[in-house]
């Protein structure tokens, strides 16, 4: 197989699996669990040795990177939406970490959610998360890479409400839901500008060169808007900044979705559209400001936050964020093999933990008793420093998570609601002259309204 | 005896903890503050026997969940708990219809049922109560829901046709009636019933949620579920909380109260009332009163609205609660617990958000709660449903006398849902009853399966545990010169155990008993620099393990060791995942080569009679006397009295998985929740010493100079079997003891081999050594949730000897008691040993039925979502309260049935010594468990039905199926199995 064929067919494979199990369950089938998991188990390990051979075979011809060009999924005038891949040295150790530890939690997995009722839906999700993941690693423009971001959003979002049957996954995934919704408008409006202000959003079109060392051609104060909007966006998926209060709720999902998503590949996407970006960032004085500021404060406050975490989880949901907020600074200052590095073995640890952690009575009280029953106290280094009533003031940000969601809570989401409440109350009239102009029926927009105004407090 | 001490502290616990329910409900005046916070303790203590007993996960003893309610009669009890509780209280109608379905209930258990309740007429001469609840029952009602009976009519076909599954009679008396003209006359004749009267609000919540949609749990819970996480945290955070040494209510005030905090919305003023109750500094019984007041709920009420809040977080209420009990649960950080201090916390918060959201504390005593949705025609539709099963037509039930009319509605409702499925549970249990017992009479009646020997090659003395039954079984399958018996695990030897491994001592013990003696395991005087290499070794790698562990989180060694050293993950992730075995193998090989384990001794003898260790309290060891006690404790109940075998192998259990917070749930009961391998080993070492056997003699116990004694260990998941000191076995016995081992282990690779059967995943087909194999990489593997199946198969009791029960094929259901009534004249080993099991074995089938009929209201749920949070419990999700009960994963395949004890001694002598022990009484007669007699000489079974009347066993509808092997039995089939016999001799004579 060409380099180039072997490319698309890694990328396919999760998404044929997920259009096949998606087919069976629409038609109202039902595949045996042992099914799925071999097709599962055969995928990933047919996706793992293709990828080492494509690297091989790119090492071997001396390519810096393999284009694949598979025309335009729709044209509109002069823009074409294309379908277009590549993989380089930035490609090859995301797509490698993708295959193999999507891999490895798929197999978990079988073992974990044997007998579970959504173990066909867990999978579905799996490979379409994969397939979608896949896709933002060797798009070849920005368009293309919104699809995958899309498909890892709302597989993220599916699997956080797993447990639907339960109110609490449902809320939780609803609020990561609406965060990403704010997080992706900033790529939306980032493709949308960067073809209207240079008509041009694919990667050959921003730089020139091949990765890393390319140069970027965009310019000017449109640049800048357009590197800020990414930095948001990657900021959304990572967890950082504006957007750092969702991870932890994200735990409410099964453990190993928790794996795959949270500690391996999907919170470092953000950090790869940053990688990919980096010399418009770089051109930039106010966007690597902003990365470098965005990653210090995240990780300062997330590892304040871990370290007051009593559960298992949470813990290391912050734990993660914290070292986000460091790799986001390595790119804020160009240091992006390092970047890349820290991510590969940061994806490796954190999944290996996540994996563990329903184990942590076992593995914690092992290590203590071969410690001799008696563990140094953790957690006076630099707390010991300071004075104690700072100490309490610390420990109680931390407590309080930042206070993020009750600042969240109270001055975004509150009047939001309340102004939707506003406008609600307003309908009625505004129904009634919309009818009588059109003169439809009213009583469907009657319904509507009563629906919601149901759930508003009768005072 | 100690052994005998131990079980009265037993009863005595047990007793302790209901003893408050009798004397509750007066309120006095109370002038002076001190009284008043007495009684308000006293309130506390009554509303906390309504929360979870659970502990700390690290120690799980299984217990009646509703311990609250074990004063009452089961049926009364299931349905007050499921009230109190939200709860189910048996599994659901369609469960036990899919069951009769299936035959698993039969008619005729449905009518031996509605046969020993009273019978009334309703239409004289045609219908009685008896056979309004048989049709109700079989074919069963169709489930009727008020909201739905609209779309019934119109879009369904409730009025086009009547119901397909009536009977023959039915059937031809509405031939000629239209199931239209039966609805109508249904709806005319039958009054609608007025809605329910509103009910008052129980707490805040209700009535927040009626009127303002908002879930007031949704803002008190999460604030408080983080507080007490990081209060009872045992070492997860880096950075413990500060101040816990305040206790909880003085640390929160201080560091909740800071003045930078943003608080959630509703709580605003959160910081600025802990911060009053600061400055005042009200102790919690103070804020207790002074928010109950606030809320305007009147003294008399205090205790119900107490426990209603309580149980708005039971989960981490119960757990504070058990470590208020007893603080030495609390596996590292034992800092002050204190349920009141809760109490104050959380209505404080209550109070604030209340006041925030409805302008005042007290208006919510007013205000309706929502009612559940009420539909006049649901009482019409099960009406007609009825008329329908008992084939009264629409001109039959329209000229029906209204006093029989009414007699009839009112009958119909008396048989609300939850009653049928009393009946049907009532019918699920009489089957299970006869599936056991006619089998084993049937079994008792055929010729003995000779041991075919003068003298037993072994005796082997397991665990009474129903999972070592089929160990039991194969060893005697695969050597029938092999006895074996059954004692309660920790082998008489309640001990306070530190192996050469462990940091600190812990008790080998029913929980209940606190264990006396002193017993550490040293290495041999030649051996001490091997322990001291091992031990160096150990604390290295426990303190890479630890900075490992640690590094990776924080934020700079974080950086520079998942950077540089976090690729190296891969390759142990990679292997546990894909080849956990493989792992766990070559992890042992590295362990045997670096970390080379020395020989090692126990330290149990005390040569005088009070020295005890200055700090603990307890006696080092145990003198020959102390020793004797135990060892005949043992040996006397079992009746092993004399003509002992060349070997006596006395094997504790455990169980070793990962992926498993419950795993104590899977060791030892009676070593609470832990390996009872050193009970045996100790065990062994008393029982060869020769001042214990001569005490012994003195005792009746003639153990001949030839016997030698061996402990060892069963592992329950990964079916290892391990024996000890076998370096201090006199050299003739070295024959014997190869030929054992060989034995246990073939018998332990066919009851591995046994166990797979039931594991979907296993797969059909498999060899024994992949049999083997398949569960000891269950033990090994990180995603496991089913590493075994615990208890969840247990079901009967029988307490009697080996050769009652020798030979059949028990299915792993069975506890097995080895107790010898022909040795025990004066009923007192069987009130040892009742008084032992019942609480035992009582709690455990109690605690899998409920968490089978709800798994999620008594259990804990499906295991996936869990997050163990503070080493001490699991929760769901990121914040939500600490889950009590079994997983899913753990009854998925239970039949919740009460236990049924069969006692092989005399009726009289059973019930005299049930009679004599208060607990036991309350188990028996509240019949949270059930009772047969097997007389030792006659054979007859006796089955008890309450208030001391026996009922002799009939009929014999349950066929005994014999096979040649257990294998042959059970090979290819996933589903429980009828008690079966296994004789080898069919396969010699084929």
């Amino acid at each position: 197989m060409t380099p180039e064929t072997l490319l698309i067919t890694v990328v396919a494979i999760p998404g044929a699996l997920f259009l096949l199990l998606g087919l069976i369950w629409l038609i109202g089938g039902h595949l045996p669990e042992k099914t799925i998991a071999r097709l599962t188990k055969i995928a990933y390990v047919v996706m793992t040795l293709m990828v080492v051979v494509l690297g091989w075979k790119m090492w071997q011809k001396g390519a810096t990177s393999i284009h694949v060009n598979l025309g335009n999924w729709f044209t509109v005038a002069e823009y074409g939406f294309p379908l277009s891949f590549v993989v380089d040295h930035l490609s090859l150790p995301f797509v490698g970490i993708t295959v193999i530890l999507a891999g490895i939690v798929g197999s978990f997995s079988v073992r974990y959610l044997h007998r579970d009722p959504g173990f066909q839906r867990f999978f579905l999700l799996l490979h379409l998360f994969s397939f979608g993941a896949l896709v933002i690693f060797t798009a070849d423009s920005l368009d293309l890479l919104v699809g995958g971001w899309e498909i890892v959003g709302i597989t993220s979002v599916l699997l956080i409400g797993f447990f639907q049957y339960r109110s609490e996954p449902v809320r939780n995934a609803l609020r990561v839901f609406g965060t990403y919704r704010i997080a992706d408008l900033n790529i939306l409006i980032a493709v949308f500008l960067a073809h209207h202000w240079f008509g041009t959003a694919s990667w050959s079109g921003m730089f020139t060169g091949e990765w890393p060392g390319h140069i970027n051609n965009l310019n000017g104060s449109a640049a800048t808007v357009i590197a800020v909007l990414l930095v948001f966006a990657a900021s959304g998926k990572s967890a950082q900044g504006p957007f750092c209060g969702w991870l932890a709720r994200a735990m409410e999902g099964p453990t190993p979705s928790s794996a795959v998503f949270y500690g391996a590949i999907s919170v470092h996407a953000g950090a790869y559209l940053l990688l990919r970006v980096e010399p418009l960032i770089r051109s930039s004085a106010i966007a690597t400001g902003l990365v470098i500021f965005i990653g210090i404060t995240t990780a300062i406050l997330s590892t304040l936050i871990h370290r007051t975490c009593a559960d298992a989880k949470t813990s290391l949901a912050y734990a993660s964020q914290t070292q986000l907020g460091i790799i986001f600074v390595e790119i804020g200052f160009g240091w992006t093999t390092l970047a890349i590095i820290h991510i590969v073995g940061h994806a490796m640890v954190r999944t290996m933990q996540f994996l563990r952690s329903p184990s942590m009575l076992h593995d914690y009280h092992r290590v203590h008793a071969a410690a001799g029953g008696h563990f140094e106290p953790t957690g006076d280094h630099y707390e010991s420093l300071l004075p104690k009533s700072v100490q309490i003031m610390l420990y109680r940000i931390a407590l309080g998570r930042g206070f993020y969601d009750a600042l969240v809570d109270r001055f975004l989401i509150a009047p939001v609601v309340a102004f939707a409440r506003l406008l609600s109350l307003a309908e009625p009239g505004w129904v009634k002259v919309s009818t009588s102009a059109s003169s439809h029926p009213a009583e469907m927009p009657g319904a509507l309204t009563q629906m919601i105004t149901k759930s508003e407090p009768k005072a | 005896m100690a052994w005998w001490h131990a079980l009265g502290l037993v009863v005595h616990y047990l007793m302790s903890t209901h003893a408050h329910n009798d004397s509750c409900g007066h309120s006095h005046a109370h002038d002076h503050p001190s009284d008043h916070h007495a009684h308000l303790r006293h309130l506390l203590e009554h509303a906390s026997h309504y929360l979870p007993a659970q502990g700390p996960i690290g120690v799980f003893i299984h217990h009646n969940t509703l311990h609250a309610f074990q004063h009452l009669p089961f049926e009364q009890a299931v349905v007050e708990a499921s009230q109190t509780f939200k709860t189910e209280p048996y599994l659901s109608e369609e469960a036990y219809q899919k069951e009769r379905r299936r035959g698993r209930i039969l008619d005729a258990d449905i009518d031996d049922t509605l046969n020993r309740e009273e019978d009334v007429e309703i239409i004289p001469g045609k219908l009685t109560r008896r056979q309004l609840r048989r049709v109700l029952l079989i074919p069963g009602v169709r489930r009727v829901n008020g909201r739905n009976i609209a779309w019934q009519i119109e879009e369904g076909e409730l009025l086009t046709a009547f119901r397909p599954d009536l009977d023959a009679t039915a059937a031809r008396a509405l031939a000629s009636d239209s199931p239209a003209a039966l609805w109508k006359v249904c709806t005319t004749r039958l009054q609608s019933e007025p809605p329910p009267p509103p009910k008052k609000p129980q707490r805040p919540r209700d009535a927040v949620l009626a009127v303002k949609d908002i879930d007031l749990d949704g803002i008190v819970n999460p604030p408080l579920i983080r507080l007490l996480g990081a209060y009872l945290d045992q070492g997860i955070a880096y950075w413990p909380m500060p101040l816990r040494e305040l206790g909880l209510l003085k640390a929160s005030r201080k560091i909740m109260a800071q003045s930078l905090s943003v608080y959630r919305a509703h709580l605003s003023r959160i910081g600025e009332e802990l911060r009053a109750q600061a400055a005042s500094d009200m102790s919690a019984e103070d804020t207790v009163t002074a928010m109950l007041k606030r809320l305007g709920v009147p003294e008399a009420e205090w205790e119900k609205f107490i426990i209603a809040e309580l149980l708005g977080l039971p989960g981490w209420a119960g757990l504070l609660r058990c470590l208020e009990v007893d603080p030495t649960l609390a596996p590292h950080d034992r800092v002050s617990f204190s349920l009141m201090e809760f109490l104050a916390l959380r209505l404080t918060y209550t109070v604030v958000a209340l006041e925030d959201i409805m302008g005042d504390a007290k208006s919510w005593r007013e205000i309706t709660p929502r009612a559940k949705p009420h539909d006049p025609l649901t009482h019409q539709a099960r009406l007609f449903d009825a008329a329908q099963l008992l084939g009264l037509s629409s001109t039959t039930l329209k000229e029906l006398p209204i006093s029989q009319f009414e007699k009839l509605c009112a009958e119909l409702e008396k048989c609300h849902e939850v009653e049928r499925r009393r009946l049907l549970h009532q019918a699920y249990e009489r089957r299970h009853e006869r599936q056991i017992l006619i089998p084993l009479a049937k079994h008792r009646a055929m010729p003995r399966l000779e041991t075919g020997t003068d003298r037993l090659a072994a005796q082997v003395i397991f665990c009474i545990d129903e999972r070592e039954e089929s160990l039991r079984r194969a060893l005697e399958e695969v050597d029938p010169a092999i006895e074996t018996y059954g004692a309660a695990g920790f082998f008489g030897c309640a001990i306070d155990y530190a192996g050469i491994d462990d940091a600190h001592g812990v008790s080998l013990c029913p929980v209940v008993v606190k264990p006396g003696h002193e017993v550490r395991e040293t290495p041999k005087q030649d051996e001490s620099h091997v322990d001291v290499k091992r031990q160096t070794l150990r604390r290295a790698w426990a303190k890479i393990m630890r900075n490992s562990s640690i590094s990776t989180r924080t934020l700079v060694r974080g950086s520079l060791s998942t950077a540089f050293l976090g690729f190296f993950s891969l390759f142990p992730l990679a292997l546990r995942v894909l080849r956990p075995l493989a792992y766990a193998r070559l992890m042992k090989r590295l362990n045997d080569i670096f970390l080379p384990e020395p020989r090692t001794e126990l330290t149990f003898m005390r040569d005088d009679d009070e020295s005890r260790n200055a700090t603990s309290g307890l006696m080092q060891g145990f003198s020959v006397q102390e020793m004797a006690d135990r060892v005949a404790s043992v040996l006397g109940p079992v009746g092993m009295h004399s003509a002992h075998a060349s070997l006596v192998i006395v094997l504790g259990h455990g169980s070793t998985s990962l992926n498993n917070p419950f795993v104590s749930a899977y060791c030892c009961g009676a070593c609470g929740g832990r390996s009872g391998a050193p009970n045996a080993r100790v065990f062994a070492l008393m029982a060869n010493n020769p001042a214990v056997r001569e005490r012994l003699r003195q005792k009746g116990i003639l153990i001949p100079e030839d016997t030698w004694f061996v402990g060892g260990y069963h592992d329950t998941c990964n079916d290892n079997i391990d024996l000890y000191d076998l370096d201090l076995m006199p050299e003739d016995h070295l024959a014997d003891l190869a030929n054992v081992r060989e034995s246990l282990n073939k018998a332990r690779a066919r009851s591995a081999h046994e166990r797979t059967r039931r594991f979907e995943l296993a797969g059909e087909g498999l060899s024994i050594e992949q049999g083997l194999h398949h569960v000891q990489e269950r033990s090994e593997h990180l995603g496991e949730p089913r590493p075994e199946y615990g208890h969840c198969t247990n079901a009967v009791a029988i307490v009697g000897r080996r050769e009652t029960t020798r030979g059949l094929f028990l299915d792993r259901r069975a506890f097995l008691i080895s107790y010898d009534a022909t040795k025990d004249l004066e009923n007192k080993a069987l009130a040892a040993v009742l008084g032992a099991v019942i609480p035992v074995c009582g709690g455990i089938s109690l605690e899998y039925y409920f968490s089978t009929v709800d798994n999620e209201g008594y259990g804990c749920g499906t295991k996936l979502p869990h997050n163990i949070t503070g080493l001490v419990g699991v929760m769901n999700g990121y914040q939500g309260d600490i889950r009590t009960g079994l997983p899913l994963q753990t009854v998925e395949i239970h039949e919740p049935v009460r236990i049924l004890f069969v006692v092989e001694t005399t009726p009289d002598r059973v019930l005299k010594t049930i009679h004599s022990s208060p607990l036991l009484t309350e188990f028996l007669e509240n019949r949270w468990i059930r009772l047969a007699a097997m007389d030792p000489d006659t054979s007859a079974i006796q089955i008890y039905r309450g208030n001391g009347k026996w009922e002799p066993l009939e009929g014999d509808e349950e066929p005994l199926p014999v096979a040649a092997s257990s294998i042959a039995y059970y090979s290819g089939k996933i589903e429980h199995l009828p008690v079966a016999r296994i004789d080898p001799k069919l396969n010699r004579a084929a």
